[in-house]
Parts: structure tokens; C-alpha cells; sequence
């Protein structure tokens, strides 16, 4: 079957009315889900899934992609508004969507991220039609020490983002590191730093981590702040609307944003982190003024908000194509496949073309009506600004409590979020970034394991890390990144 | 403390066949029922407890709320019914791990298997596959077992975990074919099975639907299977049991049962006891557990109570056998 | 000379953790060597890497002149105190309990507002809480204060 033949026959397959309307509830439902602080796309799925025993099983697919993708519109939202990311993809897009919503420039925020999500959807559709079957079969020539490397690599890009001095960026991350350690060890099978509580033997919740660590400690730096009082009331209509500087920056980002999101995303585990932060890293390596960044740059939030929608499309490749879910949400899509007796995995492209190719569909449909939406939606958003500080808050503070207790329905984790908040907020004074701490945290258990996986494979042979053709490529671009700032000072004495 | 449990499980059927259906259970339940599930919804525990609440439900008229509280290998799941308990309209599903092996494998589960948790039945069982890559040129369990005997640590296998019943398989049987293979720990069955194609790892004990379809594509050999009948999912697949030197006996399932916390009435646990078995022999039911790697497994609180006798000691001896390695 | 005090802190605190993380580790976790690492040595090494970076952090800073941080230890000491308040009351008041409790406690760090104001948000909130929650996304929590 051609790719055109398979595209027709996936969107005739989407545009059945019975199919569409699923389509329209999932993407409505993700994207006012997003918007909840903490909520997100699982807490929604984990509700549809018993809708889903009545529904056909190509139906409950897109429907529940649909609440998947749709719920990254909605991240963005919290995160640019509010600084409250969900995930630590939203947590890049804090970097400089926040600062611009304090200069009064939210309109340009949300408008850059949600044009930036829509093409960076389309671009992953795009490299998923031409390309799903090297995407697929891609997760399985990465073994142990690629995945290491890899995200070895990941780390040291990044490392620097976000942060005021470099130091402080490697301290977040070592704390990240630090903090994924706890829990049980999945090599030794070792409980550490787990103090007896069950609660913690699967690690710390991520979402607990992000909620503390961004939504509490800015709770609390604001409330005495008059200058948040004030943001308010810098907001006027013409901060909307780009302008043409604006219009300018964003094209490349969203470009080079789409590509990283595309490759990393096919990859299970971390696609959409990786692809965020790297997006970030590359286009501040790129920018002619790096300085900027972290204060409102509006390519800081194109780059990420494209990579991490393209990286959410074509991450169903290794999960339909191998049966491999990239993260718990998707894991909980391959159940509701598996209630209605379908095991994912290398046969599904030919035995259920239709269900591969109408999701496929389902998703350019879906993120075009994610656009329409969210747009016009963009003028409300604003207009919450416009809601005093101090009716806001408490607010803020309950749904994000009920955020983090939808995770895994234990107060335990909602007693963690005290604490972490206070961690955070120390954090905020002492001009901490919390974002690659949550990189730290997110890559930290992956590298550990896979480095030691890797090892243990390998019978202590350290040299497969150079054998393996993946994994020494990765091994030499961070020897260049890691050169490169001191090939420059060589540079700049000589 | 065993046979307390046991004799106290038989005066309560004894009671039930007795007072039932007069008896001042008539208005059970007057309430929805809450189920805990140690594992997150999807998961192939939770779609199974799904299956069944939802025919419970039906049949109770009242509304069966699952109530999802993954964590710990499904202990959390556990801990959380019991924290919730006392109302009788509190129960929950399990897999066997933290019924049995779990107590040795963490530090403190916070409740006693004994005397904190009433059997209500057994739902269903799973046995593992033992997988190899098609391209490795094994092709049957003799082919593997002489792979794998030619010098210690010459063949890798992957799990999903320490302690896992993956992992405790594989070591069950290397400890019958007198082999020492060398354990890599992944996280999930999928992941296992990527590092199985990728060349990375050897073999792996998993679950028969984890590994099907790859056999169906032509990438994955099974060489055999764990339970002490022919599987329904996989009918060709041979046993384990009695082939290439392995003893008659050998039996490895996962199961997963529903519970009770220990003070329930013993009439609502047989009551709910009938209705399950019934609804476990409705063919349908079978069916669908079946595509879902589950063969269904109805029996009396008194068979699980010694269903857990037993393994808790076989895997004991297992990883007595390993923490000694 | 006044010293850029929050990074001196928030450096050592750092260092800290840092070292008492790997001190623990070190003692309870097995380290292994580097071929084939234990469950010991990532945290003993990243222990070590942090309160490293912590003291990177601390040390310059002393010597270091900076505009010192505005500490609200009322709002901070508050809010953490609703956050607990909310986890700790979620399964004995219930949704609406807890969400009017935490919203009443969350308002106190607030400027020029009386009990009024307190009162009527709080109200306010639980409501929309319930119907986004309970009503909207069907979380299974109990709703209302359990009277035994």
C-alpha cells in the first residue's frame, strides 16, 4: 500500500462521523485538562478508560490521543500563565513564557505556543507517514549503552539552561540526579533512601516534585510581591498580537524544534523531555544574543513547544508498531487496546491498517482543531490575568493539591508537596533553577540504569560504549560539547 | 497461623452454607463497593479487575468503584484497602507478588498476609514463555538449555525487576536444568522484549501476549511454557514441565485474586465468593480474559489460602537460592 | 559590604544535603567498583558532585557583594501549612472540608482583606473545586466531613 493510498484510507476512516465525534471529545476534554494545574493527561484517560469498554476500539484510541495531545495545548497555558508545569517539558516552556507573561506579554505567549505546538504536531505527522517504518524499527537498534550516552548527552547540552551561572545548573542537575535515586533500584533491586515508606519505593511523584518546585514556591514569592499585583495591569490588546521582530524569530525554532521532537520522540522513555530541553538548548546555542534567554525570548518557547508536540505524534510508532509505550499515559492506551483483545505490536500495521492510518488522520484533524480552539480561547486566558492575585491563589494551592493526588490517589503525596515547596521556594531566592533539576530527576534513573544495563551486558566491559556505533557518536558530540567553551576561551586569549 | 486462618476460613463457609440467605447480610451490600488495585489503570491487573467488578456489579446492583493506587509492586494497593477498610464494602484485587514474595523482598509491607487479609478467591493465571530472538538459532528447549549450559553466565536473560516473577521464573528454572544464567533487570515486559530483538539480551521469561505477536512477525522463538497444562492463548507452545530433563512438576504462574480485608463477615466473603466463581464460568468472560493472557481460575477462599501456602514457600526457597548466589 | 547572603545559603545547604546524602549511601548502599557498579554508587558519586557544586556556589558568593532576597517567612510558613492541611484533611473532612479549610488558611498571608472576604472565596472555591472535581472530572473522593 502507497503512503497516499494509506493516508486516504486513514482519513476516510476519521471523518466517519462516530469516529470524528470521539476525536472532537478527546482533544476538548485534553486540552481543559491540560489547563489544570498537575492534572493532565492521565488523571483524563484514567477517567475515559471504562468509557471505553463500550466503544470500538479504533474509536477509544483516538479518543484518548486525542485527550494526549490535546493535554500539551493545555500544559503550555499553566506554564506560561501561571508557571505551572505538569511535566518537565511544560517546565521548559516556563523558562521564558513566564518572564514574557511579566512583561505583559502573555497574548504573544500562548499565541507563539500554540502556533508553534500545531506546526510542530504537523511536522511529526509528516515524518511519521514518510518514515514509520525506520521510526519503528529504530527503538530496537538503541540498546543500553546508546540509551546512556544519549542521554548523557541530553544532560550536558542542557545543562547550562535556564541557569545564571553554569555552577548552578550542574548543582540542579546533580540534586535532580540525587533526588531520582530514591525508590527501589531497578538493578540491584536495592531500596534507597526510602526510610521504611512504601509510599517512596517507586520514587518520588513527578508531579509532586513539579507542582512544589514551581506552583508552591511561586505562590509564595508572590503574595507580598506588589509587583505581581501590577502585571495586570500592563496587559493591553496590542501586546497580543506579534510583532513583526516576533513574527521573524519564531519560523527557524518551530523548524528545528519540529525535527529534534520527531527523532527523540520515536524513542521511548523521555521523547518529549528530551526533545524540549534540547530544542531550548539548541536554539539559545544558535541565538546571536544567548543572553536574552530566560527573560522572555520568544524562540525559548516556539523551539520547545513545537518539539515536544512533535515528539507526542510520532512517540506512537514504538508504541503501536512494537508495543513498547513510551510512558505510563501511553501504556494506559495500549490497555484500553488490550480490554478489547489487541495486542499492539509488529503485526498491527497489516493486520490493522486502518486503526494505524485513521489515528494517524485523527491526528491532523484533532491538532487543527486544537488550533481553532485554542486561539480564540487565548483572549480569555488573558482576561483570568486580569483576576487579583489573592482571589487566584488559593486557588491555585487547592487544584494543585488535587493535581498531584490524581496522580496516584495518596495524601502522601500531597504532605510531599509541602515540603518540596519549601525546598522550591529556598530555591527561588537563591536564583535555583528548578527546571533542570526536574531533568535531572526525569534522566537520572534512565542514565543510572542503563549505564550499569549496559555494563552488565557487556561483562564489565567498558569499551561497548565506544563498540556500538550509536553510542560512540554520542560519546564524541559530548566530548565536542564539552570542548567546544574551552576551545573558545583558547580562541578569544589567542 | 496458617492453620488458624484455615480453620477459621472453613467454620466460615461452614456458618454461610447455614445462615445464608436469612441472615442479617440480606441488606449487603446497602452501598457502591470500593475495590483497591495496586496498579495503574490499564494495566493488565487493572483491566482484568475491570472485567470482573463490572459483572459484579450487575450482579449486586450496587455501583463497583476500582479504585487505582499503584505503587510498590502493588503493595500500596494493598495498604490502602486496609487503611480503608471496616465498613464492609472495601475490597481489592492482587497479583500473587506482594501475597507472597513481597514480605521477603522489602523492608516492611506494613501488613501480614496471615492475619490482615481474608482470600476471596482466585480470578486468573497466567503462565510465562520462555523467549529467545529467532535470529539466535535456538529453537527449542534442548537447543537452549546446551546454549546456555556451555559455560556459566554464557546466556543473558531479562526480567522485570529484582524479585519479579520474571525474574524468580528464570531462576526456578536454572536451578532445575542446573544452569547459571546471567540476570539483566529491565522494568518492563516491553522493554525485554526490544533488547531480546535488538540482539542485546538472550531470552526472557514473559508473558505469553507480550511475546505472541513477535512470534507471529517472525522475530521471536518460544521454546516453552510454564504452567502445568497447555496454555489456551498459546496452544502449541510445549510445557516446560517434563521436557528436556525438567521435572513433571514444574509449575511458575502468576495469578491474581480478589481479597477482603480480614475483618470482613465471612457471609459477605462467600457471597461474593459464589458470584465471582459464576461469574468466571461465563464463557464470554473466559474469552476476553483469555485474549488478555489470563485463563480464568475460579476457586474457594480455602484453595487460594493454600494457593499462597504453597508459593510463598516454592518462591521462598527461589530466592533463598539467589540472595545465597 | 552587604554579601549575596541567599546564595551563600542556598550553596551551603546544597553542600549539605550533598554530603549527607552520600555519607548514607556510602553506609547503607553497597558501592561496587566501576565495571560493575552497586546500588551505592550513583548516589555516593552525585552526593559528592552536589555539595562540590554547593560549595562552588557558596564560597565566590561570600566574597561577593548582591541585593539580598526578600524573605516572607508569614506567606511561606502559611501556605505550606495549607498544602499539609489539604493532604492531611482530604480523608476526614472530604472534598469540601478539606478544599474550605485550606482556602481559609491559604487567605491569611493576604493584605488589607477581612474575614468577609475569607469566608465568601473560600465558599467560592470549594464550589468550583466540587464541580470541577467531584461533578466534572468524577475523582473518586469522599465529599463531605465523615461525622464518625
Amino acid at each position: 500500500m502507497s503512503t497516499w493510498e494509506s493516508l486516504l484510507l486513514g482519513l476516510s476512516f476519521a471523518l466517519q462521523p462516530q469516529i470524528l465525534i470521539y476525536c472532537v471529545l478527546g482533544v476538548l476534554l485534553g486540552s481543559f485538562v491540560g489547563v489544570l494545574p498537575g492534572i493532565g493527561a492521565m488523571a483524563a484517560i484514567s477517567l475515559l478508560l471504562p468509557l471505553t469498554f463500550y466503544m470500538s476500539p479504533e474509536a477509544a484510541l483516538i479518543m484518548l490521543a486525542g485527550v494526549y495531545y490535546g493535554a500539551q495545548y493545555g500544559g503550555a497555558v499553566a506554564s506560561i500563565l501561571l508557571r505551572l508545569p505538569g511535566t518537565p517539558q511544560s517546565a521548559v516552556t516556563t523558562l521564558d513564557g513566564y518572564p514574557l507573561t511579566q512583561q505583559g506579554r502573555a497574548g504573544l505567549a500562548l499565541f507563539t505556543a500554540m502556533i508553534s505546538s500545531f506546526t510542530g504536531a504537523m511536522i511529526g505527522i509528516v515524518v511519521l507517514v514518510v518514515l514509520a517504518g525506520w521510526l519503528s524499527a529504530l527503538a530496537t537498534r538503541f540498546g543500553a549503552a546508546d540509551y546512556a550516552m544519549m542521554m548523557i548527552f541530553g544532560l550536558v547540552a542542557a545543562s547550562t539552561i535556564g541557569a545564571t551561572r553554569p555552577v548552578k545548573g550542574f548543582a540542579m542537575i546533580a540534586l535532580g540526579v540525587l533526588l531520582g535515586c530514591i525508590g527501589t533500584d531497578v538493578n540491584s533491586g536495592a531500596q534507597r533512601f526510602t526510610f521504611g515508606q512504601a509510599e517512596l519505593l517507586d520514587g518520588l511523584n513527578l508531579v509532586a516534585l513539579a507542582m512544589g518546585l514551581f506552583g508552591v514556591a511561586e505562590v509564595i514569592a508572590n503574595i507580598r510581591n506588589p509587583e505581581r499585583q501590577k502585571t495586570a495591569a500592563r496587559i493591553s490588546m496590542r501586546s497580543l498580537l506579534p510583532t513583526r521582530d516576533d513574527l521573524r524569530r519564531i519560523p527557524l525554532p518551530i523548524l528545528r524544534g519540529g525535527a529534534l521532537g520527531s527523532f527523540f520522540g520515536a524513542l521511548p522513555g523521555t521523547g518529549s523531555t528530551l526533545s524540549a530541553f534540547l530544542a531550548y538548548a539548541t536554539e539559545r546555542r544558535l541565538s546571536r544574543q544567548p543572553e536574552r534567554f530566560g527573560k522572555g525570548a520568544i524562540e525559548g518557547v516556539a523551539g520547545p513547544e513545537a518539539g515536544n508536540n512533535a515528539a507526542s505524534i510520532t512517540a506512537f510508532t514504538p508504541t503501536l508498531t512494537l508495543g513498547i509505550p513510551g510512558d505510563p499515559i501511553m501504556a494506559l492506551m495500549l490497555g484500553a487496546l488490550i480490554i478489547h483483545g489487541i495486542q499492539p505490536g509488529p503485526m498491527m500495521l497489516e493486520a490493522r491498517p486502518e486503526m494505524f492510518w485513521g489515528l494517524v488522520a485523527s491526528f491532523a484533524i484533532g491538532n487543527l482543531l486544537l488550533i481553532l480552539l485554542n486561539l480564540p480561547l487565548i483572549g480569555i486566558w488573558i482576561a483570568m490575568l486580569r483576576i487579583p492575585f489573592n482571589y487566584l491563589y488559593p486557588a491555585i494551592i487547592v487544584f494543585l493539591c488535587l493535581g498531584v493526588y490524581s496522580v496516584r490517589g495518596l495524601t502522601f503525596d500531597i504532605v510531599l508537596v509541602a515540603g518540596i515547596g519549601l525546598a522550591g521556594y529556598l530555591m527561588t531566592l537563591a536564583k535555583l533553577s528548578p527546571a533542570l533539576l526536574l531533568l535531572g530527576f526525569v534522566l537520572g534513573p534512565l542514565i543510572e540504569t542503563n549505564l550499569r544495563r549496559a555494563l552488565l551486558v557487556a561483562r564489565g566491559d567498558p569499551m561497548v560504549f565506544l563498540e556500538r556505533p550509536i553510542s560512540a557518536g554520542f560519546v564524541f558530540a559530548i566530548v565536542v560539547l564539552l570542548l567546544f567553551p574551552l576551545w573558545r576561551l583558547w580562541r578569544r586569549k589567542a | 497461623m496458617k492453620q488458624s486462618t484455615t480453620l477459621r476460613l472453613v467454620l466460615a463457609s461452614a456458618l454461610c452454607s447455614l445462615a445464608l440467605p436469612a441472615s442479617a447480610q440480606d441488606d449487603w451490600p446497602s452501598q457502591p463497593l470500593r475495590v483497591f488495585v495496586g496498579f495503574p489503570a490499564g494495566s493488565s491487573p487493572d483491566v482484568l479487575a475491570r472485567v470482573v467488578t463490572e459483572k459484579l456489579s450487575e450482579r449486586l446492583g450496587q455501583p463497583v468503584v476500582i479504585e487505582n493506587r499503584p505503587g510498590a509492586g502493588g503493595v500500596i494497593g494493598i495498604q490502602q484497602m486496609l487503611v480503608s477498610a471496616g465498613d464492609g464494602h472495601t475490597f481489592g484485587t492482587t497479583i500473587n507478588g506482594p501475597m507472597t514474595t513481597s514480605q521477603r523482598m522489602m523492608d516492611d509491607t506494613g501488613f501480614d498476609v496471615a492475619e490482615d487479609i481474608a482470600p476471596v478467591t482466585l480470578l486468573a493465571t497466567s503462565p510465562l514463555v520462555l523467549a529467545v530472538a529467532s535470529d539466535s538459532g535456538i529453537e527449542d528447549l534442548e537447543g537452549f538449555i546446551a546454549a546456555a549450559g556451555a559455560e556459566p553466565d554464557a546466556l543473558s536473560y531479562g526480567s522485570v525487576g529484582q524479585g519479579s516473577g520474571a525474574h524468580l521464573t528464570a531462576e526456578l528454572f536454572a536451578a532445575e536444568a542446573g544452569l547459571s544464567m546471567l540476570h539483566i533487570p529491565f522494568t518492563s515486559y516491553a522493554e525485554v522484549t526490544t533488547s531480546i530483538i535488538g540482539g542485546e539480551i538472550d531470552a526472557g521469561f514473559m508473558a505469553p501476549s507480550a511475546a505472541l505477536s513477535f512470534v507471529e512477525a517472525g522475530t521471536m522463538n518460544v521454546l516453552g511454557i510454564t504452567s502445568s497444562e497447555p496454555f489456551g492463548q498459546a496452544p502449541d507452545v510445549p510445557l516446560i514441565a517434563g521436557s528436556a530433563g525438567l521435572p513433571e512438576d514444574f509449575r511458575a504462574e502468576l495469578w491474581n485474586a480478589f481479597i477482603a480485608p480480614a475483618d470482613t463477615d465471612e457471609a459477605i466473603i462467600a457471597r461474593l465468593n459464589t458470584e465471582i466463581t459464576d461469574i468466571l464460568e461465563d464463557p464470554g468472560v473466559q474469552e476476553q480474559m483469555l485474549g488478555m493472557g489470563w485463563q480464568v481460575a475460579p476457586g474457594t477462599p480455602e484453595s487460594m489460602a493454600e494457593r499462597i501456602a504453597v508459593d510463598t514457600e516454592m518462591w521462598g526457597a527461589v530466592i533463598d537460592r539467589v540472595e545465597a548466589q | 559590604m552587604q554579601r549575596d547572603w541567599p546564595e551563600v545559603w542556598g550553596g551551603l545547604i546544597l553542600a549539605i544535603v550533598g554530603i549527607g546524602a552520600a555519607l548514607y549511601a556510602g553506609q547503607n548502599y553497597d558501592l561496587g567498583t566501576l565495571r560493575q557498579m552497586g546500588p551505592g554508587f550513583f548516589p555516593v558519586a552525585m552526593g559528592l558532585a552536589l555539595s562540590g557544586f554547593g560549595l562552588f556556589i557558596a564560597l565566590p558568593a561570600f566574597w561577593r557583594g548582591g541585593e539580598g532576597a526578600q524573605f516572607d517567612g508569614i506567606s511561606l510558613v502559611l501556605v505550606l501549612a495549607a498544602v499539609l492541611v489539604f493532604g492531611l484533611a482530604l480523608p476526614r473532612l472530604g472534598l469540601v472540608g478539606a478544599s474550605f479549610v485550606t482556602v481559609l488558611i491559604a487567605t491569611l498571608p493576604a493584605q488589607r482583606r477581612g474575614w468577609l472576604w475569607r469566608g465568601v472565596l473560600a465558599l467560592s472555591i470549594t464550589l468550583v473545586t466540587v464541580l470541577v472535581f467531584h461533578l466534572g472530572l468524577r475523582m473518586t473522593l469522599p465529599l463531605w466531613p465523615r461525622l464518625s
